[in-house]
């Protein structure tokens, strides 16, 4: 069975100024999961600084990768150093120029954009001013006491700056829209000119400059207004020289950039759980297997050529929350982890169920879609999209391959019944059979969530739990002991007496247990415990009964087939295929998709919860590459 | 659902402070602090007061109250739909809408993004900003770019505009400030239509202090001109109505004011001499209204906001009795810091 690999605690002490390069050999090792360190005596956070200057880095190289689209494999030599903290700040100190001069760049090409806009629309305010016939001499002149501007605003604003100029005796009068931009003429006394400069400002008006060749002769001002554009073309044309060059010029140490930046990672990483330190010292903290040990001190060795103290430490109780669960699950298996990661991850010591999850998904999937045509289907259609769905193909090739053999096994191709004898027993034919199969199913996957269960319980020192507790072995004698009486009263079994006696032993120790772990008054108390056992026992049974799904579903793929075969017998021969076919599609996508979920609410609702509280921590290793 | 969220509110609504709590807090010997704080909800405030647990909170006392607070709301939100949810999320914005302002602030003064981030509040789920992208532009125009290409692009964009005529710090913060009341009262539009008159006063009461409390300052304190103040307030159907406010800004004195407010509201405010003072006597009328409102058979919706009016309140009140035992103010300081508490919690 998959378990957990056993940890060590580990303290590394090192000089601070080789910090980076122990972070970098610790990397490379590949299974240390930093951890933050506890050494009270240690007060100074000596990667604080490299940890704040490599992410700054790390944010310049990212936005400028975005702009020259380096994004290629790095090679990373195996002698390869990490930066020191001042050659980190250097390379911040370039990248910062280097976007800065990007920036420049961005911000010149808005503004000649910006500025052509404006362009084009003075030309058509000038169109629209000629028609109204407005000599703009005249009214935009500077010593007049009506002081007018053109501009524009967005037009969400227009009504409160209108209702807000009202207030100083100004009016504004909309002449034309453009976008979400209203344009318009503002006129008011000039006294007061003083006193709208601010709202003006607040409500993000832009004047129009009017120059001096549009108060004139049209021509002349058709005439600036073409000499304007022309000189904007220019501008574009030689705006950004940096950022159009940028893979050319900076193109080879932006790399060596990106390749030094991968190399700091781990000590920035690491600096995040907390690297603690006094005096020219840095202590990293994490986790490691216990059986790697070794070949850590053979790593550092190797790198630090003894300048280090390497403090291993057994788990202590106080650990329990924060220890990483590492396991390795063998190649087939990993498709299926996702899955039960989605739950959640399992604590340290928990039992993990990533391989009963990955048997009795793809049980339950064939038992409820089991067809040998459908289940081909998927398999193929799987392998298909190979490429888009990566590992996750083989959940999809697993499951048809089990549809297939439970279509063996109930004798169904695309529904017909007839072309395949069944193997094992007919869905259609023998629907108590398969019902009694489900629930029989149920409670052994019952039985086996509760062994789970007491068997972690025990593991995490909550022996209590383990023995009495709903899940516990109190709640598994109950529950086999209800069995055993509904058996008995069916008359598949004859052990009504010793199953009377376990249901009963069961129930009182559950209700002791729920007695004794309840605080509070003599009547609250004997609320919660009568509540508690009583839902219990709800609980369990409710629970097996969900197993009747599974039957449910594999009658459920029948009918659906026998439906789609009534509507196409109806039809002509051309109505008859299109219609088998399109019901055939609608079988494996709605069905199939139905079926896969149930299967999966399955596991988390009738199994997980009872065993797995998914709140342990995923070991995440030091790494030098971005995961 | 509905059953769900009214008994939640009840359960909630237990952990208020009473007033005569507040002052027991003041009086409270150290060793019971952490107790009284945990006994009204709030085990994140606790911590640093309760010595047995030794544990240590790096975050300020401001960061967790606010986290209290959306804690709290992320209960409230849970069991919501529709525009409730949408209301009660944006109520929440208002923090991330601080964060904005703290960015932008620090770009101004060329302050490293470690530690900008480490002045943020934490948002948890809530949060809608990539703190971490933002705190890395190199300058507030980039910043603002940025922030424009997000979730609350709306309001960014006319503070930016705002920012660009002016280049005023001031300009950018009321912006900002007035494009989100005015986005809550959006919100809050169909809310009013679907549930009237409770959650309507409650909105009122807020707004109406708002725009009341902003009009003074900008007018009095800024000695902004009346256009421009108007201009800056948030755009209601209130009690307080634009062509009310338009007047109210034209007065030339806080006591001008006064006299032109509604009758109402004058009996109320009648010898407030600063804005402090008004904004004390209008959020108590706001709690006593959201009290009833909370206490009342009101739908959820409107009850829960009421709690967390009422919530914040209470909170700000624990604040600056924790603050002021912290600093060791005397009793007589910190009950007089109750009464003037401030208007923002940021």
């Amino acid at each position: 069975m998959l378990r957990a690999e056993p940890l060590l605690r580990i303290q590394l002490l090192v000089l601070a100024s080789e910090a980076q390069d122990a972070a970098l050999a610790l990397a490379r090792f590949g299974v240390f999961n930093p951890a933050p360190c506890r050494e009270t005596a240690l007060a100074e956070s000596p990667a604080a600084a490299y940890r704040e200057a490599w992410l700054e880095a790390e944010a310049r190289l990212s936005k400028l990768q975005e702009e020259c689209g380096d994004t290629g494999p790095l090679n990373l030599p195996a002698d390869a150093e990490a930066p020191s903290l001042a050659d980190l700040q250097e390379l911040n100190h370039w990248l910062k120029e280097v976007w800065k001069d990007c920036l420049d760049c961005h911000g010149n090409e808005a503004r000649i954009e910006d500025a052509r806009s404006h362009l084009g629309t003075l030309e058509d305010t000038l169109a629209k001013l000629e028609g109204l016939n407005v000599n703009l001499a005249y009214l935009l002149r500077p010593d007049s006491l009506l002081s007018a501007s053109i501009g524009s605003l967005p037009g969400a604003e227009l009504k409160r700056v209108t209702e807000a100029l009202s207030m100083t005796g100004y009016l504004v009068s909309r002449f034309d829209q453009a976008g979400e931009q209203v344009f318009a003429v503002i006129a008011g006394p000039r006294s007061r000119r003083n006193e709208v400069r601010g709202l003006l400002a607040q409500a993000g008006w832009r004047e129009l400059p009017v120059p001096d060749e549009l108060r004139t002769h049209p021509q002349a001002a058709r005439a600036w207004l073409e000499a304007e554009r022309m000189r904007l073309n220019m501008q574009t044309g030689a705006a950004c020289q940096v950022r159009d060059g940028l893979r050319e010029q900076f193109g080879p140490r932006l790399h060596e950039a990106r390749l030094r930046l991968a190399l700091a990672r781990p000590l920035a990483e690491a600096a995040q759980a907390g690297i603690l330190g006094r005096g020219g010292l840095a202590a990293l903290s994490g986790w490691i297997p216990r059986r790697q040990l070794d070949e850590l001190r053979e790593t550092l060795d190797a790198r630090l050529h003894g300048r280090y103290w390497l403090d291993p430490r057994e788990l202590t109780a106080g650990d329990a929350a924060e220890v990483p669960s590492l396991v390795r699950y063998p190649g087939w298996l990993k498709p299926f982890v996702p899955l039960v990661k989605s739950y959640g991850v399992p604590r340290y010591g928990e039992f993990d169920p990533a391989l009963p999850f990955a048997v009795t998904y793809l049980l339950l999937f064939g038992a409820m879609f089991g067809d040998i045509g459908h289940g081909a289907a998927i398999l193929l259609l799987a392998l298909a999209f190979a490429r888009r769905l990566g590992q996750m193909v083989w959940i999809g090739v697993a499951a048809g391959a089990v549809s297939m053999l439970f279509g063996f096994f109930y004798g169904s191709v695309f529904g017909y019944e007839d072309i395949v004898s069944p193997r094992w027993l007919s869905p259609l034919h023998d629907p108590i059979r398969v019902l009694t199969i489900a629930v029989t199913f149920g409670v052994s996957f019952i039985v086996f969530t509760l062994l789970v269960n007491v068997r972690n319980k025990w593991a995490a020192g909550r022996g209590g739990e383990a023995l009495f507790d709903s899940s516990g072995l109190a709640g598994l004698a109950f529950y086999l002991g209800a069995v055993g009486v509904l058996a008995s009263l069916a008359g598949v079994a004859d052990v009504a007496q010793t199953a009377w006696i376990l249901a009963g032993l069961g129930i009182a120790g559950v209700a002791a247990f729920k007695w004794h772990e309840t605080r509070a008054g003599l009547g609250e108390r004997m609320l919660v415990t009568f509540i508690e056992t009583l839902e219990t026992a709800i609980n369990l049974f409710s629970n097996t009964l969900s197993f009747m799904r599974v039957a449910a579903f594999s009658l459920n793929h029948v009918a659906l087939a026998l439906a789609v075969f009534t509507l196409a017998h109806g039809l002509g021969m051309v109505g008859h295929g299109v219609t088998l076919v399109l019901g055939n599609i609608v079988i494996i996508v709605l069905e199939g998709g139905i079926v896969a979920i149930q299967a999966l609410r399955l596991m988390y609702y009738e199994g997980f919860s009872r065993f797995f509280s998914g709140d342990g921590r995923e070991f995440v290793p030091l790494r030098i590459e971005k995961a | 659902m509905s059953a769900y969220l009214d008994t939640r509110v009840s359960l909630y609504a237990g952990r208020l402070w009473p007033d005569d709590a507040l002052t027991a807090l003041i009086e409270a010997p150290e060793g019971t602090v952490a107790e009284r704080l945990i006994g009204h909800g709030l085990p994140q405030l606790a911590t640093g007061y309760d010595r047995a647990s030794g544990a240590q909170d790096p975050r300020s006392l401001e960061q967790r109250i606010i986290a209290q607070i959306l804690d709290e709301t992320r209960v409230l939100v849970r069991p919501q739909s529709g525009a409730a949810r949408a209301f009660l999320t944006f109520w929440t914005a208002r923090f991330e809408m601080s964060n904005v302002k703290t960015m932008l602030r620090s770009k101004m003064t060329n302050e490293r993004p470690a530690a900008i981030l480490a002045r943020l509040i934490p948002m948890g789920t809530f949060g809608r900003l990539d703190n971490q992208d933002l705190a890395h532009a190199e300058d507030i125009g980039e910043l603002l770019r940025r922030l424009e290409a997000g979730p609350y692009a709306g309001i960014v964009r006319r503070a930016r505009r705002a920012f660009e005529q002016s280049r005023d710090p001031f300009s950018l913060d009321a912006a900002l400030d007035r494009g989100y009341y005015e986005g809550l009262v959006q919100r809050a539009q169909p809310l009013e239509e679907a549930v009237g008159a409770p959650f309507r006063s409650l909105m009122a009461n807020l707004i109406d202090r708002i725009n009341l409390v902003w009009l003074l300052r900008y007018r009095f304190n800024y000695g902004l001109p009346p256009a421009e103040v108007y201009y800056l307030l948030v755009a209601s159907h209130y009690n307080l109505s634009g062509a009310r406010l338009r007047d109210l800004a034209a007065q030339d004195s806080l006591e001008a004011v006064l006299a032109a407010l509604p009758a109402a509201w004058q009996a109320r405010l009648a010898g407030a001499t600063d804005v402090p003072d008004v904004f004390a006597r209008m959020e108590h009328v706001a709690a006593e209204q959201a009290l009833r409102v909370l206490r009342s058979r009101a739908p959820g919706i409107a009850r829960a906001f009421a709690y967390l009016i009422l919530r914040e309140r209470d909170l700000r009140a624990v604040r600056a009795v924790l603050r002021g035992r912290h600093l060791g103010l005397p009793d007589d300081d910190i009950r007089l810091a109750l009464r003037r508490a401030p208007a923002e919690l940021n």
